[in-house]
């Protein structure tokens, strides 16, 4: 027997001496309609973001902000439209997204090349994980220097950054998710007699589209971030990423070059109307796209609820 | 009835005459060493390494490159050692590392703050949701040029889009990791009388640890990312920069062994955040709580 005897902790003893007498609330009784109101989410947040607003507008009027600080609502909102229907920013949105897809479709294509060749061999497995632990970590911008001295100044050098920032997420997650594939599925697919690409395309991609669709989301959250960044940075150097040097009037560069230029030419405006667009297309690309591909692949198929 | 019929594949029958003979095929057998040492994990993602810089050692002394555009790797090892020794590379590892940990640890806290007000409120859920989805889509980067207007040249702006990166990645992946604690654990804590910030710290965090490392993490890439990006920006407006400056600074001056020297840092950085901080958190917690395997 032990020496260290437990002292157990007794509750005192207590004795209510008056119960309350119990009362019954409403058991079932019709909401208001501000409740009613008030339980739609899209009110509630919509609600929110025009508080928002407001304390935005009523903080630069009072408090009278120099407007190349900080600009009000009104103007920022005068400036997009502008912007919109008198300039050019949606061709200078095109731009930034002709470069971000043709990054994008040349990054999937190397990706889908490392990781078929990783499936196959053990060597290219090696050579894939090896290769993502290396270069994952690695801020894709920090190459943007050493690009614009190898391709030059414009489109290319943003390409081969924008590649880097693809290639390694989407193979990393695409490579892990083929990895967990469970033995069952792989074992179907072999007793259909299916070797190589079939084998790759009907098991190996359905089983891990998840983990798949996780690489493509993140490789395109990295990509998007560089090209604003890479527009930004170099913008004086890379001043026209649409192609030719030297721009000529506002139709050239994307968003990340018009927010630059803005700043420099000191039309606050402006550059909250070009963050106001990449927020849009943000939005328009998580939401509209990716979450639709969500909807008819993992989530028709039961791999994700949710 | 139905009168679509459906054809059925029917597999015609064979008989096979006469089965060869099994080869005397070894059943079990010794690996041999070459076998044996290629099974190493480690070795062979070593030997790849070699393989890599010996490839690009002898395309840059073979294919006669210029030194300027792409230095040899004996050349970038060189200079990488040299700064190491002169301190020239830890002092811009600090400069970085300072903000960097200065904005991780602001975004952090305030994106604590944020949600505990979400847990206690629903108007704290709605504004963080509204919040997170407005600025989530948003490259902290392109609020730089703001920064520098509002903060000046300098830490102040360095930090404050570094905590715009963290922020917001870590809220929404901690929102909806509460969001997802089963309401049995949410009982058990009630049970107790917590209630506030005793209810986030002891049921909340832990149960939803998962997606908050995930959070973090995600929140670290795009910190790390955003940091080495304003640098190169901010670098052109004032001396003293960290790594991200370095490399803009040689890329300019066209001494390409320093930018190389400068990127195997960011790797090496990157590298031990990962496989260091982050895999050490998970294995304390994660791992050993039997969340992950």
């Amino acid at each position: 027997m032990s020496d260290h005897a437990i002292e157990p902790y007794v509750r005192k003893e207590l004795e209510g001496q008056e119960i309350g007498e119990a009362v019954i609330g409403d058991v079932e009784r019709r909401l208001s309609v501000w409740e009613r109101i008030s339980n739609v989410d899209a009110v509630r947040k919509l609600s929110v973001l025009v508080t928002l607003v407001v304390a935005w507008e009523l903080y630069t009027r009072i408090s009278q902000i120099n407007e190349l600080m900080f600009p009000t609502f009104s103007a920022t909102g005068t400036a997009l439209y502008n912007a919109l229907v008198n300039e050019s920013l949606l061709i200078n949105v095109w731009n930034s997204l002709s470069l971000l897809l043709t990054g994008y479709a040349i990054g999937i294509g190397i990706a889908s090349v490392l990781v078929v060749f990783g499936v196959w061999t053990r060597f290219g497995s090696d050579l894939l994980t090896t290769l993502t632990a290396m270069l994952n970590p690695l801020p894709a911008i920090a190459l943007l220097p050493m690009a614009m001295l190898w391709f030059g100044l414009g489109p290319a050098a943003i390409v081969f950054t924008l590649l880097h920032s693809i290639i390694w997420p989407v193979a990393l997650n695409t490579h892990s998710g083929f990895m967990g594939v469970s033995e069952t599925q792989r074992m179907v697919g072999r007793n259909y007699g299916l070797k190589g690409l079939p084998y790759i395309y009907k098991i190996l991609i359905p089983a891990a589209f998840p983990s798949i669709l996780t690489g493509l989301r993140i490789g395109w959250a990295f990509a998007w971030r560089t090209l604003i960044a890479a527009e930004l940075v170099f913008g004086g150097q890379v001043a026209d990423t649409s192609g030719q040097l030297g721009a000529e009037g506002s139709t050239a560069g994307g968003l990340g070059w018009i927010i630059f230029q803005s700043q420099m030419e000191n039309q606050t405006p402006y550059v909250f109307a070009g963050l106001f667009a990449v927020i849009l297309v943000g939005i328009i690309i998580e939401n509209g796209v990716f979450r639709n591909i969500e909807d008819r692949t993992i989530r028709r198929w039961g791999m994700q609820i949710a | 009835m139905t009168d679509t019929t459906a054809d059925i594949h029917v597999r015609p029958e064979f008989v096979v005459e006469r089965l060869e003979a099994a080869q005397d095929v070894d059943v079990e057998r010794r690996l041999s060493l070459f076998e044996r040492i290629s099974n190493i994990n480690a070795v062979r993602k070593f030997t790849i390494l070699l393989g890599l810089v010996a490839l690009w050692e002898g395309y840059t002394r073979i294919g006669d490159v210029e030194p300027l555009l792409f230095p040899s790797f004996s050349a970038s090892a060189a200079v990488l050692w040299e700064t190491l020794l002169s301190g020239l590379m830890l002092e811009k590892v600090w400069i970085t590392v300072y903000v960097l940990v200065l904005g991780y640890a602001a975004g952090l806290f305030l994106a604590a703050a944020l949600l505990v007000f979400a847990v206690m409120t629903r108007v704290g859920s709605d504004f963080l949701s509204t919040m997170t989805a407005m600025f989530q889509p948003l490259p902290a980067i392109s609020l730089l040029p703001l920064a520098m207007l509002w903060f000046g040249l300098g830490v102040p702006s360095l930090v404050f889009v570094t905590i715009h990166s963290v922020l917001w990645a870590v809220a929404l992946s901690t929102h909806t990791g509460f969001m997802s604690v089963s309401e049995t654990l949410r009982m058990v804590g009630r049970n107790y009388g917590l209630r506030g910030i005793p209810y986030v710290f002891t049921i909340l965090v832990p149960a939803a640890f998962a997606s908050i490392l995930t959070g973090m993490k995600v929140g670290w890439a795009f910190a790390w990312r955003t940091l080495i990006g304003a640098e190169l920006v901010f670098g052109a407006a004032s001396g003293e920069g960290g790594l991200g400056w370095m490399i803009f600074e040689r890329g300019d001056n066209l001494e390409t062994p320093y930018v190389f020297a400068a990127l195997f840092t960011v790797i090496v950085i990157g590298l031990i955040v990962e496989n260091l901080i982050f895999r050490n958190i998970e294995i304390g917690t994660v791992q050993k709580w039997g969340m992950q395997r």
